[in-house]
């Protein structure tokens, strides 16, 4: 071996029991460590320390230390200078397999080589830096959202390009009369925030204000995005990362003529009701007005989702006609009525007043009767089917959110940004609400989904912090959420490429443009280290300085394969290093046993597996592999969107593989765990391995 | 979650962040939920990506066991006195359960929610965080036993540890102290003292593969597997006489148990009885695809009694089914109470709160306060807040 | 289908009697599902709160259901909005008394404070003039014999005549009331007849069923039923006391058995009512909410036993100013009596004329 490699193995927690270490020892100097130490508790202060004075003024490539699971203990072994990689030896096999068993030591040496040829065939990253970097944010869109992302950026002290389309900032939160009550008292509408954030906006030097301009072009990559603007300003403008803000619009009610509206003079939006009062025109407000809660909301033919804010729009707009007329009666015809939070308080005190009136029921007709409208209302909570003449219908329209192709992204996969449902940007929204697939701009506000003005701020107010989280990172060289620190980044061996485009179509987050020819143009800072792009390759042109198609190869490789009259099978597992990796370790601490017939590979992603990987494990001998990713689907859990999905589709391509090897197609199995199933790890590896018993041992097992 | 999420967060940009909780592991409430509305996806999927975070930054440094029981200073300058529980096993912990096997003491199961029981020195779950051992000072013997002491080979139990108290100087504080559930034994008829009457959290761990009934929801009394479950929306919340606002995740919650519930028993009969089912954004579609299930169904009324049945600990619930206008007395092998959110405020008369205990916007300045504790919100929400808080805390000019 | 006209002065009115924030009930069903004696069908008081809430007179006038009721006060103790269902039903039932009072003006005159003075004089007048025609008015010699002071003939055909009259009258209210309760509430279910139904009602009635039920009012329960018992003795023994006043000898003796059954059941009504006070002044949560018809009937009562123990000390004690009592008590005894249809007293009809209809149509 030409790269010297140093290996400790610490025989604690009973792996020295389960394991003979003098027999590991005898396998590592086999494959040419430079030196293999073992200590009785590794991790103890006498351990780390013996680790380290055996490290000093020694000329090593890199550090192999089998021991426990590199989720324990992290950190603990790392060296500035030296590429370390963890064998789980406690965890993936004392734990889990017979101690003292011939298969259990053979797990342990197999994965002990595996770790050899992990670090023999990676390489020490090296950050990846622009030709530029711009520490400079652009907010896309000068409504209460953007405006609240431009403050705060600069309060962090950092510069902004605010662009707006208007003439003016402020957006829709400007159009109110009166804000939703969202601090005490609950029972008065507040005063729109939006006009001191307006007045604010005038003090600050660094947040550049360019209002009836658009976006012409956006491109390049995280730290050195390049922004055309069009309009009152016309010029290009370099910012590290972009905050778009641009805001929702209200359905169109013109779908609503079921409703009354475009058919009955009577009948206008909440909008316009909104304007009717904002404008002061309160003398066009007649005497009895009725709401029509959820208009278009909640209706599979209109908008299939709640809009968050009409129940409280309704209850402030009902206020305001019980304000300026106290004769006027209000009627609210609701589903639910949904005031969550405090704002049950805000519902309360409107509820006080002795001419607003509320009851749940569904509209089925609103129709005229002379001056008036007569509207018809069935399952009410006062009887079965009601009619309520009234002077004024308010429909309560929900919110659509604005196009974002209107930032004209200058990427290979769209102008806009990829969206999950109902137009939505697409993010894991549960737990990492800002990543969207455009690295290093993130969508806040109405955007994003349905949400109050309070709600907006606070997310204006993430969103931002993940736009200076992002330049700060990219200035390091370090890649953004989830794999956050990673230095590595794909480079490319362009000499073998084919422009076969698959990468540049596969990549979740967009990371790749192309030329003309289709040539793909790799825009590093995008990239989230997926390693997607891998597996779409079908010529090992794309690699990461530890993470690369020769080195998984030798990885593969290092695994010893009975023979076929051992009647020793072998399975190869590539396991997500995000959820399954962690549900094997589960299964470790809980001493679940798992079959020491496997060998477990972890990846970046189940989508980043290449098929050469397969191909070679099967022509080594292995007798089936397993793939187990994250859940894929609309509720998918893959880190990096669609990974596993990927792989599901891959599949068919593989077949093709199996076919011309004269395979069988169960050689090749896909499952998705979740993270917490590590107690069906055991059952997935036996059912697997009974299978694989049913067709046989591979045939080229020896070959 | 939130907390967690801010240290990340504001360590990844570049800031020396100290994580101060009260647990010995991480995740608060979170953390022992078996699955997020509406994707269904584990908490833990999420919470793993943040440990990795946390462990590959060198930025975070974490007291766990440890309360805060002073706040002094400026922004830019306070000093927080903290005390922090006695740690009986150091980071010197390997997690290889030797204590465990040895200790003599149980204990409920504190994590399940007094469901099961752990040794005096337990691991508090498999995916715990920071990954250690903990021993139970309440009920471990000491100097008495000693055993777990003989067994470890790592020298990381100290059983005359001491707490400690440390004063650490910041320039920012983000209060994440999230909630607690509304304490169920005060609702008068709801019958929380029967063993099959349990909260929406209980639920969660019910449900849960490292719960008690390992991923198979048992009813406590008799550990069989209930067919028939009530869902009792708004135990406690928009009720003048406990918590008058609403808790705001609840309902979806309930969306979230009844469906996984239906899916994992497809015999199980599962009735949810509400006011109003409030579910926010695209979480309406958790809604509709209960609404089409047919062992799904809604009731609109509020339950006015529960009571236990003499023989099996069933439980017969009273309502108005107000839709169909008839009174409904109905019998159920489990009935589960959407227990509201309460806010925890860890250090009252320093940390400001509104009427209903929420922590208020307006700190002192320099002290910015994140999430659940600060109004009732879910998982997504309090990711956002605490990001928001985030930004809020590195401003200069504060 | 029902057009809706909200009546808001309805409704602020019920706010008003009841105090209620009846407006902010969220219709969550709790009332009716901790209500023991709701109905399976269509049970009460949610749907009532609804109507009210929307200020809908015509639905509640001659609801059936707000008399089932017996304002235990479980609704309002349980009540997510502290909006008091009990108080609201019990301000609907004081509106109903006076929607149904014939003639009209004379609910009005017993439903305020302002109009007392003219409640009081009515009866003074009306005394004092039947006096004036018998010749007595005046204070007679010797010992005291309060027939010398109002003549039996006379006490006794004039106080039947009034009776006869407001009674009256308070029947082609209670038809009307009848009529509306079958528009608002029609027959559903298992139907019962009328006789059979009114049977079950006195059973009812007498046995203070309804009462038992009601899990935050106790103390009630013994309250009206001493109350209710009080009455019925007193007016076994009025009758007697009438009888006996035309057959044989009257002023009865102290060892008459009716006489000590009367003042067994004046001490009845003492301990009853002073329960209720007590309760309506020291437990304001449970009693509910206390109003000048609650006020005004509770010590009317009180007077009116208080007047007619004294009347009767008065008698052996031979105080001088017997006769004032004696008078005192008269009006005491319209109060109660030709009154009944306008006052709270009401109840008596009009929730045993419901509980009737509600058996009869199989609601209870």
């Amino acid at each position: 071996m030409d790269r010297k490699i140093g290996i400790f193995i610490c025989s604690g927690c009973d792996i020295g029991k389960s394991i003979d270490i003098s027999r590991l020892k005898a396998v590592a100097e086999k494959h040419g460590a430079a030196f293999c130490r073992e200590h009785p508790a590794l991790c103890s202060k006498n351990g780390t320390d013996f680790y380290y004075s055996e490290l000093e003024n020694k000329e090593l490539h890199g550090v192999v230390i089998a021991a426990c699971s590199p989720r324990s203990k992290a950190g603990m072994f790392d060296h500035d200078r030296l590429l370390t990689e963890r064998v789980n030896l406690r965890e993936q096999v004392s734990w889990v397999m017979e101690p003292g068993h011939q298969d259990t030591q053979s797990a342990a040496e197999d994965y002990l080589r595996m770790g050899i040829a992990r670090v023999a065939g990676s390489a020490r990253p090296v950050p990846f830096r622009d030709s530029y970097h711009s520490s400079e944010i652009l907010v896309v869109g000068a409504g209460i959202t953007g405006l609240t992302a431009a403050l705060e950026a600069d309060s962090a002290g950092y510069v902004v390009h605010l662009v707006e389309k208007a003439d003016r900032p402020g957006g829709y939160a400007s159009k109110l009369a009166g804000q939703i009550p969202y601090k005490e008292p609950f029972n008065r509408i507040a005063d729109p925030v939006i006009f001191k954030r307006i007045e604010e906006l005038g003090t600050r030097k660094n947040i550049n204000l360019y209002i009836k301009t658009t976006i012409a072009t956006i491109k390049g990559q995280p730290g050195n995005f390049e922004v055309t603007l069009h309009g009152a300003y016309n010029g290009t403008i370099r910012v590290g990362a972009i905050v778009t803000a641009m805001g929702m619009k209200p359905y169109d009610p013109s779908a609503l003529s079921h409703l009354g509206y475009g058919r009955l003079p009577g009948v206008l939006t909440s909008v316009e009701f909104e304007e009717l009062i904002a404008t002061r025109r309160y003398s066009e407000i007649p005497g009895r007005v009725l709401f029509i809660q959820c208009a278009d909301s909640r209706d599979r033919e209109h908008l299939p989702y709640c809009s968050n804010t009409c129940c409280g729009t309704t209850l402030k707009q009902a206020t305001y006609i019980r304000e300026h007329n106290p004769s006027a009666e209000v009627y609210i015809i609701y589903k639910d009525i949904r005031t969550p939070g405090l704002q049950e308080k805000f519902y309360r005190a409107v509820q006080g007043d002795d001419a607003i009136m509320m009851t749940k029921g569904a509209v089925t007709g609103v129709n005229p009767n002379g001056n008036q409208i007569d509207v018809e209302v069935k399952d009410s909570l006062i009887d079965e089917q009601i009619v309520i003449p009234v002077d004024m219908v308010v429909l309560a329209v929900g919110m659509v959110p604005t196009a974002t192709e209107d930032l004209n992204l200058q990427y290979r996969q769209g102008t806009g940004l990829p969206e999950l449902k109902y137009r939505f940007p697409d993010s894991h929204f549960i737990c990492f609400p800002y990543e969207t697939r455009r690295t290093g701009i993130y969508a806040a506000g109405t955007i994003r989904a349905p949400m109050d003005i309070p709600s907006c701020m606070a997310d204006a107010s993430g969103a931002v912090f993940k736009a200076i989280q992002c330049i700060e990172a990219v200035k390091r060289g370090e890649a953004v959420h989830p794999r956050s620190g990673d230095l590595s980044w794909p480079e490319l061996y362009m000499d073998r490429c084919t422009d076969c485009k698959r990468c540049t179509e596969e990549c979740p987050f967009g990371s790749y443009d192309e030329n003309e020819k289709g040539t793909p143009i790799p825009n590093p800072a995008r990239c989230r280290r997926c390693g997607i792009c891998i597996g779409s390759c079908p010529e090992r042109v794309i690699s990461f300085k530890d993470y690369s198609i020769n080195m998984m190869t030798e990885v593969i490789k290092a695994v010893h394969i009975p023979d076929e009259f051992e009647e020793k099978p072998r399975i190869l597992a590539f396991v997500c290093e995000n959820d399954a990796y962690p549900a094997f370790d589960m299964a470790g601490i809980k001493r679940l046993s798992i079959s020491p017939y496997v060998r477990i590979i972890p990846v970046r992603c189940i989508g980043s597996v290449n098929k050469v990987w397969i191909s070679d494990a099967l022509s080594l001998g292995f007798d089936g592999i397993l793939q187990i990713g994250c859940k894929p689907g609309e509720d998918y859990q893959c880190h990096y969107i669609h990974g596993s999905e990927l792989t599901e589709k891959r599949g068919k391509n593989l077949q093709e593989t199996l076919e011309t090897m004269m395979l069988e197609p169960e050689r090749i199995k896909t499952v998705f765990l979740e993270i917490n199933e590590y107690d069906k790890i055991p059952g997935i590896i036996n059912d697997y391995l009974e299978e694989i018993e049913l067709i046989g041992p591979n045939p080229f097992k020896g070959m | 979650m939130a907390g967690i999420t801010a240290a990340v967060e504001l360590a990844e940009a570049g800031r020396e962040v100290v994580l101060v909780e009260k647990e010995a592991c991480l995740g608060g409430n979170v953390v022992r939920m078996n699955s997020y509305f509406p994707k269904f996806c584990p908490p833990n999927c999420g919470l793993e990506i943040n440990y990795r975070r946390i462990r590959s930054s060198r930025r975070i440094r974490i007291l766990t066991q440890s309360t805060v029981e002073h706040i002094e200073g400026v922004s830019g300058d306070f000093s927080v006195k903290i005390k922090t529980a006695p740690a009986y096993i150091n980071d010197l912990c390997t997690a290889c359960g030797k204590c465990a096997e040895v200790c003599p003491v149980e204990r409920p199961n504190a994590f399940n929610y007094g469901f099961g029981k752990t040794k005096a020195a337990y691991l508090p779950h498999e995916m715990t965080f920071p990954f250690t051992y903990v021993i139970d000072g309440t009920v471990c013997l000491k100097e008495q036993c000693g055993k777990c002491v003989e067994v470890c080979d790592y020298n990381a139990i100290d059983l005359n540890a001491e707490e400690e108290t440390t004063v650490l100087n910041v320039e920012r504080i983000i209060i994440a102290t999230g909630w607690k559930t509304f304490d169920a034994k005060k609702i008068k008829n709801l019958c929380y003292a029967a063993p099959n009457v349990v909260t929406n959290v209980e639920l969660e761990r019910l449900l849960a593969v490292g719960g008690p009934g390992e991923g198979t929801l048992k009813r406590p009394s008799d550990h069989e597997i209930p067919r028939t479950i009530a869902f009792v929306q708004c135990a406690g919340s928009r009720d003048e006489n406990y918590l008058p606002y609403c808790s705001a995740v609840c309902c979806s919650a309930s969306l979230k148990h009844a469906l996984t519930i239906s899916e994992r028993c497809t015999d199980a009969q599962i009735s949810i009885y509400y006011i109003d089912l409030r579910v926010s954004g695209r979480n309406e579609d958790l809604l509709v695809k209960a609404e089409n299930n047919k062992n799904i169904r809604f009731i609109k009324g509020k339950i006015g009694r529960i009571s236990e049945s003499d023989d099996n600990h069933d439980l017969e619930v009273e309502a108005e089914d107000i839709l169909s206008g008839r009174k409904i007395k109905e019998r159920y092998d489990m009935v589960v109470l959407a227990t509201g959110m309460v806010p925890n405020n860890p250090l009252e008369g320093i940390i400001l709160t509104d009427s209903e205990g929420f922590l208020v916007e307006n700190q002192l300045e320099g002290i910015v306060t994140a999430a659940t504790c600060r109004k009732p919100m879910d998982v997504s929400e309090s990711v956002k807040d605490a990001t928001s808080a985030a930004v809020k805390s590195i401003k200069t000019n504060f | 289908m029902l057009r809706i006209k909200p009546d808001i002065r309805f409704k602020k009115e019920i706010t008003r009697i009841s105090g209620s924030p009846l407006g902010e009930c969220i219709q969550c069903g709790n009332c009716s599902a901790v209500c023991s004696l709701a109905p399976e069908d269509r049970p009460f008081p949610r749907k009532e709160m609804a109507w009210a809430a929307w200020g809908l007179k015509d639905k509640l006038m001659g609801n059936p259901d707000i008399w089932l009721c017996h304002q235990c006060g479980d609704c309002s103790t349980y009540c997510p909005r502290g909006v008091r269902p009990s108080d609201v039903l019990a301000a609907v039932r004081k509106i109903t008394i006076q929607h149904y009072a014939r003639p009209g003006f004379m609910g009005k005159l017993l439903s305020s404070p302002a109009y007392l003075p003219v409640a009081i004089a009515i009866p003074v007048v009306i005394i004092s003039v039947i006096l004036m025609m018998a010749g007595t008015f005046r204070i007679p010699e010797g010992p005291v014999n309060y027939s010398k002071f109002f003549p039996h003939i006379w006490l006794n055909t004039t106080f039947t005549a009034m009776t006869l009259f407001f009674y009256g009258m308070a029947f082609i209210g209670l038809r009307k009331f009848w009529k509306d309760m079958k528009r608002i509430i029609p027959a559903g279910g298992r139907k019962s007849t009328l006789f059979k139904s009114i049977l079950q009602v006195l059973k009812e009635v007498f046995g203070h069923s309804k009462f038992s039920g009601c899990k935050s009012n106790k103390s009630r329960n013994l309250a009206h039923l001493l109350t209710f018992f009080g009455f019925v003795l007193l007016l076994l023994v009025t009758l007697y006391a009438i009888v006996a006043s035309i057959t044989h000898h009257y002023p009865l003796s102290f060892t008459n058995p009716f006489k000590i059954l009367g003042n067994i059941a004046s001490l009845m009504l003492y301990t009853g009512i002073t329960i209720m006070i007590a309760r309506r002044l020291f437990d304001r949560g449970n009693a509910g909410r206390s109003n000048y018809d609650d006020w005004l009937l509770l010590i009317s009562i009180l007077l009116l036993t208080a007047s007619g123990t004294l009347v009767e000390a008065a008698r052996f004690l031979e105080w001088g100013w017997a006769y004032h009592l004696y008078f005192f008590h008269l009006v005491c005894v319209w109060f109660l009596i030709m009154y009944l249809p306008y006052t709270k007293l009401a109840h008596i009809f009009y929730r045993t004329l419901a509980m009737v209809y509600a058996r009869s149509v199989g609601r209870l």
